[in-house]
């Protein structure tokens, strides 16, 4: 089973896509914000990050940008999910390390193609 | 022929007694291109709440983290209504960094804080929404349910809404149940908005 971090300070968001995954056939772990993430990702290998932006102590751009300079990291595929919907927005997703943008909220099936897409689960 | 150590010229203040510098000063020092000058302003301006308008644009503007840091405390502990008027501007700002900042500035002085909610929560942009009533989450404020249950009730944009319903999931009592009813009927297409309003009846008929 692949494995998913979620990273998101909204529990109900957190709880959503968490459904969605599982649905989907991933296992999912959960961070509240991009230092918890950092101490998860340096434990465990994740083959997706679902990361939020806006988020108290690190968000989302600090946080890819930090794990995309760091070696020793393994260097997972990311959704960043986001209630900014213009483009330069995704811009500055895509420019912090993520592979793809998803505009909250987000519909069942975007985020599990996409997460499949990623990881290449794709049937 | 002598080891004469070179003395290198510097025009940086004696920086340990800017508690006691006069008001324009410290603000003289905060335009310094050191940011050991500009940190040793802060300790000192926290004493003039006068200086709070000048502080929040320094913030905008700093590009030292640790400078940027130590202004987020000063206007912590500087609170006031010029702090708050100051800093609201600032969660327009394209940058995440800075919005979240401020929003954690925000969130330390519910007092100040209050008296704009009712305004903000009607800024028109949706964006200003959002971190508005991520503020409300730390609020401490008897109000807060109430303003949560407007949000959810009149509120036209989803993610605003969105945004509510987690928090009224944690914060919500019998009160809420009426409003939380009615806010899938306004969005019937989003399948978020079905899943954090079951989650938040459950949460609250559980906690009640």
């Amino acid at each position: 089973m692949k494995q998913v971090l979620i990273i998101d300070d909204a529990a109900t968001v957190r709880m959503y896509h968490r459904q969605i995954l599982e649905e989907a056939g991933f296992g999912v772990d959960e961070a509240i914000n991009g230092i918890e993430a950092i101490e998860k990702i340096l434990s465990k290998k994740y083959e997706l990050l679902v990361v939020d932006v806006n988020m108290p102590k690190m968000n989302g751009y600090a946080f890819l940008q930090e794990i995309r300079s760091k070696a020793e990291v393994y260097q997972a595929p990311a959704i960043m999910v986001s209630t900014e919907a213009e483009e330069r927005d995704r811009q500055a997703a895509l420019q912090a390390g993520a592979n793809f943008y998803l505009v909250k909220p987000t519909k069942p099936g975007e985020l599990s193609s996409a997460a499949r897409l990623l990881t290449g689960s794709a049937s | 022929m002598p080891l004469i150590k070179p003395v290198k010229r510097t025009d940086t203040p004696d920086v340990t007694a800017s508690d006691s510098l006069p008001i324009a000063d410290l603000l003289s020092m905060l335009g310094s291109e050191l940011p050991e000058v500009r940190q040793s302003a802060l300790s000192g301006l926290v004493e003039y709440p006068e200086a709070a308008a000048v502080l929040c644009r320094q913030f905008e503007s700093e590009q030292d983290a640790a400078t940027r840091d130590m202004i987020a405390v000063v206007l912590s502990r500087m609170g006031g209504a010029q702090t708050v008027e100051g800093l609201l501007p600032l969660l327009r700002s394209d940058n995440a960094t800075l919005r979240n900042s401020v929003i954690g500035i925000l969130k330390e002085l519910p007092a100040e804080v209050a008296p704009h909610m009712e305004a903000l929560l009607d800024n028109p942009d949706s964006d200003v929404r959002i971190l508005v009533v991520n503020v409300l989450e730390s609020l401490r404020h008897p109000k807060v349910e109430d303003w949560l249950i407007a949000v959810i009730s009149v509120d036209a944009h989803v993610n605003v809404v969105a945004t509510a319903l987690d928090l009224l999931r944690e914060v919500g009592t019998d009160a809420a149940l009426p409003a939380l009813g009615g806010v899938t009927t306004r969005f019937p297409d989003e399948p978020f908005i079905a899943f954090a309003v079951n989650n938040a009846l459950k949460q609250i008929q559980s906690a009640g």
